[in-house]
């Protein structure tokens, strides 16, 4: 007890006391007070992408908040039960135009918030985006895989909407990336999608051709290989200076 | 010299931002004065390495921020706030600060105590734990200081830091110009002519892109002796210069 008592009740007390510096004290207990917990699944993205802080920035990612996440399951919940009772591959339709949407709204200026401090980060805005990015894209096809096994859809349309899907996700990246809207990008991501499910229900007969038909994955592959060469030129940093 | 600037210019389409700017810098506090519209902001967001010239040269802390390696290295060891400063309304003041310590890629274990520091050093201890969305203007700018010095940075850009600041703050604020500017290059842009005569060392005065002045407050005072307008002589000075580079 004496050890916690102030003052010159103890031998020596008074040099003791002039050694103690109160204001470094103060900024351990503030330290230990005020440090936020982090949970299990940043320390595993921490030590997974080698990087505390590209961790906290992807967890931070406005497309992967709970209620985003929520709302994804639910749309693709909605497109499996719509597939199972109408036999239209809903959830193939729909897997595209989330991902768009959530990449879309990834980052970029009038989305994150920080956008403009975290460009002067050294964890780059780069990684950042491409992090956030595969993320999205990972966690759409696991919901769009599950939605997919649970309608017991045909494999061919089951897996076939994984490359219109990329596709669908890289031009609203890069439009979203060129154009510094995210709105903009998420508009023409799901614009041509839409053209495309109709343009199959108009030459097939049936929205599912944007998906099921072989001939299509070359082009969506080539838009995605654009997409993804345009969102790396634009945010690379030219070499201007000495 | 931590900011080594040669002809300096940056262009948006065909607007001129900044024309030509030559600017060396060492330890100590740098005023950027001007009239809105003047550059100030495009030259600290270039110097943020936020923006890449057009044309020109650029070397901080000794390094080329067109390398990526040495672009990273720099902005390790800088600290920034923007004009408009951008936060995410959930975080608390803490997970603010501590969100961009992780992003200057400080290591995680010396992380708490700098946060802690920073937050007490610009006097938002009693709102640490506070949501950034409940608190006020003067608050979140405090906040967006904290962020920018929680790296001790050995470069400190500041883009109108004291805006929304009360009198005391001010006060206090340049008090901590002053401290980090023993060790550092703080270079700080305001309209406000009396947080540079109070804070600085050093003052540049730039207008349509261009830099019309460089030199110490003092001199900029006696700029503006027999002539000029405003209340305080640094005010004259600042007048006197301006008209000068118009005429």
């Amino acid at each position: 007890m004496n050890a916690y008592l102030p003052g010159p009740d103890r031998p020596g007390d008074a040099a003791w006391a002039a050694d103690v510096d109160l204001e470094r004290v103060w900024i351990g207990v503030a330290a230990r007070v005020w440090r936020r917990d982090t949970g299990p699944v940043e320390r595993l993205l921490g030590r997974l992408l080698r990087s505390p802080g590209l961790a906290r920035a992807l967890l931070a990612t406005p497309s992967l908040l709970v209620p985003w996440l929520i709302a994804s399951a639910a749309v693709f919940a909605a497109g499996a039960a719509a597939t199972v009772g109408t036999g239209t591959p809903w959830v193939g339709l729909l897997a595209p135009a989330i991902a768009g949407a959530g990449i879309g709204y990834a980052y970029g200026p009038g989305v994150d918030p920080a956008y403009e401090l975290s460009m002067s980060m050294a964890v780059s805005d780069r990684m950042v985006l491409l992090a956030r990015v595969l993320a999205i894209f990972a966690i759409d096809t696991a919901l769009g895989l599950g939605a997919s096994a649970f309608s017991a859809t045909a494999a061919g349309v089951a897996f076939g909407w994984l490359i219109p899907m990329t596709a669908v996700s890289g031009l609203a990246l890069a439009v979203a990336v060129v154009t510094r809207s995210a709105n903009v990008g998420v508009a023409a991501g799901t614009g041509l999608w839409a053209i495309a499910v109709l343009g199959g229900q108009a030459a097939a007969g049936h929205p599912a051709a944007a998906v099921s038909d072989r001939w299509l994955y070359l082009p969506y592959l080539a838009v995605a290989a654009c997409c993804a060469a345009l969102v790396l030129i634009r945010t690379a940093q030219p070499r201007r200076s000495a | 010299m931590n900011v080594e600037l040669s002809d300096l210019t940056r262009r948006f389409g065909r607007r001129t931002a900044v024309d030509g700017v030559c600017l060396q810098a060492g330890p100590g506090v740098f005023g950027l004065l001007g009239p809105n519209g003047a550059g100030k902001t495009t030259l600290l967001r270039t110097m943020a390495t936020v923006i890449q010239p057009t044309s020109g040269t650029v070397r901080l802390l000794g390094r080329d921020p067109g390398q990526h390696g040495q672009r990273r290295e720099i902005r390790r060891r800088l600290g920034y706030l923007p004009q408009a400063l951008g936060y995410y309304p959930g975080f608390t003041v803490a997970e603010f600060v501590e969100y961009f310590a992780l992003l200057k890629e400080m290591p995680a274990g010396a992380v708490p105590a700098a946060v802690a520091t920073a937050i007490e050093r610009v006097g938002l201890a009693d709102r640490a734990r506070s949501k950034l969305r409940t608190l006020s203007g003067g608050m979140l700018r405090r906040a967006g200081i904290a962020q920018a010095i929680v790296n001790e940075p050995e470069l400190l850009l500041l883009d109108e830091p004291t805006a929304g600041l009360d009198p005391e703050q001010r006060v206090e604020f340049r008090a901590l110009l002053r401290e980090v500017g023993q060790r550092s290059t703080v270079i700080v842009s305001t309209h406000l002519v009396e947080d540079v005569g109070a804070a600085c060392s050093q003052v540049a005065l730039m207008n349509a892109g261009r830099l019309v002045f460089q030199g110490t407050t003092a001199e900029l005072t006696s700029r503006g002796e027999g002539h000029g307008i405003g209340d305080a002589p640094l005010e004259r000075g600042y007048s006197a210069v301006l008209a000068t580079a118009r005429a």
